[in-house]
C-alpha cells in the first residue's frame, strides 16, 4: 500500500512540479498569465515537443540520442536550401517539409544501424553522427547563413489559427501521433517490453533488434520535422541553429519522469517535462535573468530529476 | 591478440605518418613534424585526463564545455591576477570534475548524463566569466604569464614539453600508484572491486577530478594559443577528444587502456586530418570520415564479453 502511495505521488511530481512553478511565477509576475504570455509559452514550447516526442521513445527502451542539436541542424539547413532563398536556386515550397524529415529519418536509421549491427552503445553512435552531422552543416554552407524567402514556407510556424501559432498546431499533431504510437501499436508495447527486459522481451519473441532500429529512425524523422519548423521559425538555416536543443530535450525528457533506465514513462510525461522547462525558462526572463543562466538551471534540473527518478534497485553498478 | 591489440595503434600511426610523407615529402621535415606535434596537444591534454574515466569504464562529456569555462576564467582574469590567473583557472576545471565526479557517484547518476547535466552548468558559468563576449588576452600578458604554454625552449615549442609533462606524470600515475591500479580494477571487474574493499567511489570523484583539471589545462593552453577565451572556444572538441582515446586503443568498456595510447591516437587523428587535407578530400566529407573512424574504433575495441545488452 504504502509502495503504491509513493508511486503515484512518484508519477504525480511532475504535474505537481509544473503547478507549484506556475503559482510562483505568476503570484510575483502578474504578466505571467496574461493570454499573450501563454501564447508565448506554447510558441516556444512548440519545437522542443515535437524533439521530445521523438528522443521519448529512445529513452523509454534505456538508450539515448545525443544526436538531436546535428540531426536538427543539418534538416534545417537542408529544408532552407530546398524552399526560395539566397543560397541555391531552387523553390521548392513544402516539400521541403518531407525532405527533412526523411532526411531526419534516414539519420536516424543510420544512428539505429550502427548501434544495433555493431553492437555500440547508443551514447557513442549518436555522439559520432550529431557531431558528423553538425560538421557537414557547416562545411555545405562554409559559414554562411541561408535566408529563406518563401513566405508560404515562413507562415507554417508563423501563420496563427485561432491566435495560436501553426507551430503549436503540428507540436500538437505530434503529440498526437506519438501517443498513438506508444498505446495503439505493437511498437510501443515493445519499447516498453525492451526498456524493462531486453531479455525477457527476446524470449517472448519481440524482434528487438528491428524495434530498436526503427525506434531510432522514428526519433530522426521527429527531430527532421523540428529542424524543417526552427528553420521555418527563425527564416534562416545555418549549423548552428540547433544550439541547445538537445540539453532542452533530454532535460525535458528526465524532468517528465521518464527514467533514463526505460520501461518507465511516457511521451504525456515528456509533454509535462517540455512545459516544465519552457515555464522556468520563461519566468527566469520575466524575472530579468540573464537567459545563459538557463543552461546551468537546466543542468541542475537534470540532475535533480535524475536522482529523484531513478530506480536504484535496478543498478548495481553506474557506469 | 592482447600484443596485436597493444602494438597496432602506433604501427598505424607511423604507417599514416609515411603515407601523407609519400604524398607530401614536406610533411616529414622535422620541422613540420614538431609542428603539427605542438598543434595536437591541446586535443592531446583534454584527452589525456578523460581516459581515466574511459578506463574505468564510464564517459566524461564535460571536458569541452569545461575546457571553454577555463579559457574564459584565465582571460578575463590575467589582466588582475597576473600569473595566479592560471591556477585560479585549474583549479575550477578540478572543481567541475569533482562535481561531476560526486554527481556520478554519490547520486548514482549514470556518467553521461552527469557529465551532460555539468557541462551546462559550467558553460552558464563560462558565460558569466566573459560576460558573454570572446575576451581578448594583451600580448603582453600572454608573453608574461602563458609563455610557458606557447612559447619556445630551443627548438620545441612548449605546448609539446606540457604535453610530455602531462603524458609522463599521468602515466606513472596510472601505471606506478594505486590509483592508477584502482582504475584499472574497476574498468576490468567493479562488483569484485567494490566487494574487496576499495574505496571505489573516491577513486571514480579524483578520476573525474582529473579529467576536469586536465581539460581546464588544455583549455588554458589553448586561449594562449588563440590569445583568447571564449564560452565555446572549445566546441567541437569533444569529439576528437573521445577519438583519440578510442583510436588509440582504450576500450570505452573499460579496463584497457594507457596515457600512451591516448597521445598515440592523438597523433593518429592529427595525421589523418593532415593526410586528408593533402589529398584533397573536402572538409565535408572529413567530418563524416572522423564520426566513423569514431564509431569503428569503439567497434574494434569494445569488450563484448562485458556487455550482455548494448543500450
Amino acid at each position: 500500500m504504502a509502495v503504491s502511495f509513493s508511486r503515484r505521488i512518484r508519477s504525480l511530481a511532475p504535474v505537481l512540479v509544473l503547478l507549484a512553478l506556475c503559482l510562483v511565477i505568476a503570484s510575483t509576475n502578474s504578466n505571467f498569465l496574461s493570454v499573450s504570455n501563454l501564447i508565448r509559452l506554447l510558441s516556444a514550447a512548440a519545437i522542443p515537443l515535437v524533439l521530445v516526442m521523438g528522443a521519448t521513445f529512445v529513452i523509454l527502451m534505456g538508450s539515448i540520442d545525443l544526436s538531436v542539436e546535428g540531426v536538427v541542424a543539418l534538416a534545417a539547413v537542408a529544408a532552407s536550401m530546398l524552399v526560395a532563398n539566397d543560397f541555391t536556386s531552387l523553390d521548392l515550397g513544402f516539400v521541403a517539409l518531407p525532405a527533412a524529415m526523411l532526411l531526419g529519418g534516414l539519420l536516424g536509421l543510420a544512428n539505429g544501424l550502427l548501434h544495433v549491427r555493431l553492437a555500440i552503445p547508443s551514447f557513442m553512435t549518436t555522439l559520432g553522427i550529431g557531431f558528423a552531422c553538425v560538421g557537414v552543416a557547416t562545411a555545405i554552407l562554409g559559414g554562411f547563413t541561408v535566408r529563406i524567402s518563401d513566405r508560404t514556407f515562413r507562415e507554417l510556424t508563423l501563420g496563427r489559427l485561432f491566435d495560436v501559432p501553426y507551430s503549436v498546431w503540428v507540436a500538437g499533431l505530434c503529440v498526437l501521433v506519438a501517443w498513438i504510437i506508444q498505446e495503439r501499436t505493437r511498437i510501443g508495447r515493445w519499447v516498453y517490453a525492451i526498456g524493462t527486459d531486453e531479455h525477457t522481451a527476446r524470449q517472448v519473441g519481440v524482434p528487438v533488434e528491428r524495434t530498436r532500429i526503427l525506434v531510432f529512425a522514428l526519433a530522426g524523422v521527429f527531430y527532421g520535422l523540428g529542424g524543417a519548423m526552427s528553420a521555418s521559425q527563425l527564416g534562416q538555416g545555418h549549423a548552428l541553429l540547433s544550439q541547445g536543443r538537445l540539453f532542452t530535450t533530454i532535460t525535458a525528457v528526465v524532468v517528465g519522469g521518464t527514467a533514463l533506465s526505460g520501461g518507465v514513462g511516457s511521451v504525456l510525461n515528456s509533454v509535462v517535462g517540455v512545459l516544465v522547462v519552457i515555464v522556468l525558462a520563461n519566468g527566469m526572463v520575466l524575472m530579468g535573468i540573464e537567459p545563459f543562466v538557463q543552461q546551468g538551471v537546466q543542468g541542475l534540473l537534470i540532475i535533480l530529476a535524475v536522482s529523484l527518478a531513478l530506480d536504484r534497485s535496478r543498478l548495481a553498478v553506474v557506469k | 591478440m592482447e600484443t596485436f591489440r597493444e602494438y597496432l595503434p602506433p604501427v598505424v600511426l607511423v604507417l599514416l605518418v609515411l603515407a601523407v610523407g609519400a604524398i607530401e615529402p614536406g610533411f616529414l621535415a622535422v620541422d613540420n613534424l614538431l609542428t603539427v606535434t605542438a598543434d595536437t596537444m591541446t586535443l592531446f591534454l583534454m584527452a589525456s585526463g578523460a581516459t581515466f574515466v574511459i578506463m574505468m569504464g564510464g564517459i566524461d562529456l564535460s571536458i569541452q564545455g569545461v575546457a571553454s569555462m577555463t579559457s574564459c576564467i584565465v582571460a578575463a582574469l590575467l589582466p588582475e591576477l597576473g600569473f595566479a590567473a592560471v591556477p585560479v583557472a585549474l583549479f575550477a576545471g578540478a572543481a567541475s570534475g569533482l562535481l561531476c565526479g560526486i554527481v556520478s557517484t554519490r547520486l548514482r547518476i549514470p556518467s553521461f548524463i552527469a557529465s551532460l547535466a555539468i557541462s551546462g552548468i559550467v558553460t552558464t558559468v563560462a558565460y558569466w566569466a566573459s560576460d558573454t563576449r570572446s575576451v581578448l588576452i594583451a600580448a603582453g600578458d600572454r608573453d608574461s604569464f602563458l609563455a610557458w604554454a606557447v612559447g619556445d625552449t630551443g627548438p620545441l615549442q612548449n605546448e609539446i614539453l606540457v604535453g610530455l609533462v602531462a603524458l609522463l606524470l599521468l602515466g606513472l600515475l596510472l601505471n606506478g600508484t594505486p590509483f592508477g591500479r584502482y582504475v584499472r580494477a574497476i574498468g576490468s571487474q567493479e562488483r569484485a572491486v567494490v566487494a574487496s574493499g576499495i574505496p571505489v567511489e573516491r577513486v571514480k570523484i579524483l578520476a573525474f577530478t582529473l579529467s576536469g583539471l586536465m581539460a581546464g589545462l588544455a583549455g588554458v593552453v589553448m586561449a594562449g594559443r588563440l590569445g583568447s577565451g571564449s564560452p565555446t572556444l572549445a566546441n567541437e572538441f569533444l569529439l576528437p577528444a573521445i577519438a583519440c582515446i578510442i583510436v588509440g586503443g582504450t576500450a570505452i568498456t573499460g579496463g584497457v587502456g594507457s596515457i600512451f595510447r591516448t597521445f598515440i591516437g592523438a597523433l593518429t587523428i592529427a595525421v589523418v586530418r593532415i593526410g586528408m587535407t593533402f589529398v584533397g578530400v573536402s572538409v565535408f566529407a572529413q567530418q563524416i570520415v572522423f564520426g566513423l573512424i569514431l564509431v569503428l574504433a569503439v567497434a574494434i575495441t569494445m569488450d563484448r564479453s562485458k556487455v550482455t545488452t548494448v543500450k
